[in-house]
């Protein structure tokens, strides 16, 4: 297919172009051919299907001649672990030869004509899949951003194998960059096609089908969707999954979240006519990833953020801290939010009951949630303003209202905790709202026995966060002190809790 | 309680025949239980069906998933708040003073870092008048439900509102039933001292120290004897703790019971600040 040949590499070229030792260690259980289908080689590209954690299998190839890499996996290591399996069953001889499939030609074919194009050839991997590009892991809560990887290479000048390391890659030209948010725009498009198709099957067979009590029912569809950059859904469609059969009132509970889970497919899919704020808010809550140092480079929100609150949540196999932060000149709230895998640590520069003089940087759209920037002072003792339990309901009406798909949102109240029946609430003279809690789950150790002991079952100031099946207390507002009530961690799993 | 805005998402804006949207809802669940394979969604009214009406959504899981999405919307944006509920009566006033903050503080490290030191921290409390600080009271009662002598001293150091907080949430209240001796409640359990070492039980402090701090630095007592050197300082005589701080802090940092010695320091100087803060 080129006039370019290269030899087929020894497994020590294969080790030289690892990003790290332990990319070789996680490729090598996958560089058994039975991993793989469609698997072939001639002399300027190796390919093959890898079945990986996504629903689908990922495509992989590797140009060995001028050295780059594709592979559809979500990893934003170059070269991920399936090409490295790849290019060790290759070096190995387990690749059998062949003719590329259209998909690998076209993919080679843009990697010349770019290489022509500047003129001579190089090692460059600036046709890197949209994968690699910024963005977060996970959903779009986390935020972490990343640049977009560059190939290393075993070899350099031209691509011949032992030559010279190669001159840095240049970063994606805007085409380029263009091309890939194109391509991922259309996969998550794609995904919110399957989505909604997923629903209806859901709406048409019915919320008593005994296949909502199958993990796979759900987990097949969370996988497309990550596979679909649709991270945040994903992660939704998990949550989802764990209100089937937790309550009685598990059904009204399952058929509100496809509700809202086919508001969100239905806008995502749409969300080029919408304005502006309403569609960076669809776009982040479906998954779409925004770099920090896009968030950090926005026009700071200075205030005197008063800390209300925070809650621990694990969420799979991570624990997320939630602080909720009130500006006390805007009034306006925002979230900070920060992550822990086992035995790492959270957020512990906050404290709840103080105030602190500091920049915020929000996500786009009229997201709560923030990244914190600058300090401009220490912190001081302080609370935020409370309201009655209608007014309380108002503002988190009037949230909902600009994002019905929020699932959580911050409130002060001033009520006590009262109980009517079996159930717990937070009452004042003229309303009462629900707790998430049922007094089963009303433990000696948690928030709400420290709530009850503390004020005695009279009202008290409070911050609560809201959820469509109820609120949780988070602190407890005293004239002197604020108690941090939240629900915490558990401290096994995370380092500083 | 009302507001116009909720009055208008649950009942309709302005007509009383209009399907509230609390009903309109449970015809949804109810036919998304069975399926729209199986049964037609229900027919949307009002707001609702000006919402949904578009003549695109021509299977009925399509109709039936734009009116789920619009009523949830609408449902929670329009969040309903109950009506008030009478309050809990309240525990009955009890006139003693609350513990400091510094002693909630302490009694959290005691538990987490010397639990030899828990019970001794109760009675002086009790004894000394002070009232268990309220946000102790659940989590004491938990720690202590399968142990009715220290489960009796947490009633008494909380007082009434121990009582009423188990009225609320039975689970606080003690799992093993019978009369426990009132005696029992207010004395400290013996800690095994070995013979040898209960003369300086009530030994000056000066003389505790100097004996167990050559002891360790002479490699007399090493790690093996731990156990039984934290019940003797849980139990040697309150005014003797300074002298034996300095003297555990006074052992040669490069013998090899340096790291005995400031563990024991930890105990006595956390013992000593437990009794100043639980002083009258």
């Amino acid at each position: 297919m080129v006039g370019v040949v290269s030899a087929r590499w020894s497994v020590e070229q294969v080790e030289s172009v690892a990003p790290s030792p332990a990319a070789i260690t996680n490729a090598q259980p996958l560089s058994t051919p039975t991993r793989w289908a469609g698997l072939g080689a001639d002399e300027r590209v190796v390919w093959g299907s890898c079945k990986g954690s996504g629903a689908e299998p990922y495509d992989t190839a590797v140009d060995h001649v001028t050295v780059g890499f594709r592979c559809t996996c979500p990893s934003r290591k170059t070269p991920c672990k399936h090409a490295l399996a790849l290019l060790l069953m290759w070096a190995q001889g387990q690749v059998p030869d062949g003719v590329p499939t259209a998909r690998v030609e076209a993919w080679i074919g843009r990697r010349l004509a770019k290489q022509q194009g500047a003129g001579a050839p190089d090692a460059s991997n600036a046709d890197a899949e949209p994968d690699a590009d910024p963005g977060p892991a996970g959903t779009a809560d986390t935020g972490a951003g990343a640049a977009a990887d560059v190939a290393p290479s075993p070899g350099g000048d031209g691509g011949a194998i032992d030559d010279e390391p190669p001159p840095p890659a240049p970063p994606p030209s805007d085409e380029e960059r263009d091309a890939a948010r194109d391509e991922r725009i259309a996969r998550m498009l794609a995904g919110l096609t399957e989505l909604d198709r997923w629903l209806d099957d859901r709406i048409r067979t019915g919320l008593a089908d005994p296949a909502l009590a199958r993990y796979a029912t759900w987990d097949h569809l969370a996988a497309r969707l990550v596979d679909a950059q649709a991270g945040s859904l994903a992660n939704r469609i998990r949550r989802l999954a764990g209100l089937v059969g937790a309550s009685a009132d598990w059904h009204d509970d399952v058929l509100a979240e496809l509700g809202i889970l086919h508001l969100l497919s239905q806008a995502g899919r749409r969300i080029g006519q919408l304005p502006n704020s309403l569609a960076d808010s669809v776009a982040t809550t479906v998954g779409w990833q925004v770099r920090q140092a896009d968030v950090l480079g926005g026009v700071p929100d200075t205030d005197d953020w008063v800390v209300a609150g925070r809650s621990d949540v694990r969420e799979d196999r991570i624990e997320v801290r939630r602080h909720w932060l009130r500006g006390t000149t805007s009034g306006r709230w925002a979230l900070l939010l920060s992550f822990a895998a086992y035995q790492q640590s959270l957020d512990t520069s906050l404290d709840v009951g103080t105030s602190i003089r500091a920049d915020l940087h929000r996500y786009p759209g009229p997201a709560l949630r923030a990244l914190a920037g600058r300090r401009h002072a220490e912190p001081v003792v302080a609370r935020p303003p409370t309201q009655t339990v209608a007014e309380a309901c108002d503002e988190i009406g009037r949230m909902i209202v600009a994002e019905p798909w929020l699932e959580r949102v911050p409130t002060t109240v001033t009520a006590a905790l009262a109980r009517s029946g079996d159930r717990w609430l937070l009452t004042d003279h003229e309303a009462s709202i629900p707790l998430l809690d049922s007094p089963r789950r009303m433990q000696a150790g948690s928030g709400l026995a420290t709530l009850l002991a503390v004020t005695g079952g009279r009202p008290a100031e409070l911050t609560i966060e809201w959820t469509p099946h109820g609120v949780t207390p988070l602190s407890l507002h005293l004239p002197d002190r604020t108690i941090d009530i939240g629900p915490r961690a558990d401290s096994s799993f995370v380092g500083a809790a | 309680m009302t507001n116009d805005r909720e009055r208008t998402a649950e009942h309709g804006e302005d007509d009383g025949e209009r399907m509230p949207m609390a009903e309109q809802w449970r015809n949804l669940v109810t036919a998304a239980l069975l399926g729209t394979d199986r049964r037609d969604p229900p027919d949307a009214e009002g707001p609702l069906a000006e919402l949904v009406a578009d003549t695109a959504r021509a299977a009925p899981s399509e109709r039936m998933l734009a009116q789920v999405a619009a009523c949830t919307a609408i449902r929670r944006a329009a969040i309903l708040p109950g009506p008030a509920v009478a309050l809990t009566s309240a525990p009955d006033t009890d006139q003693r003073r609350e513990c400091v903050p510094a002693a909630t503080e302490r009694w959290h490290h005691i538990t987490s870092s010397w639990p030899v030191l828990e019970d001794e921290w109760m009675l002086t409390l009790i004894v000394n008048r002070w009232r268990l600080a309220a946000e102790l009271v659940p989590v004491a009662l938990q720690r202590h439900r399968s142990d009715p002598v220290r489960h009796a001293r947490v009633r008494a150091a909380a007082g009434p509102a121990a009582d009423w907080l188990i009225e609320q949430l039975p689970d606080l209240a003690c799992t093993k039933q019978g009369v426990v001796d009132s005696e029992a409640i207010g004395e400290l359990i013996e800690l095994p001292i070995p013979p040898e070492l209960l003369d300086l039980l009530h030994a000056s402090g000066k003389q505790v120290g100097a004996t167990v701090g050559a002891a360790i630095e002479q490699g007399r007592f090493a790690h093996a004897h731990r156990a039984v050197l934290v019940n003797l300082i849980a139990r040697v005589a309150p005014a003797g703790l300074p002298d034996l701080i300095d003297a555990l802090d006074g052992v040669d940092p490069h013998s090899s019971g340096a790291g005995l010695a400031s563990v024991l320091a930890d105990l006595a100087l956390t013992r000593q600040r437990m009794l100043d803060e639980l002083s009258v």
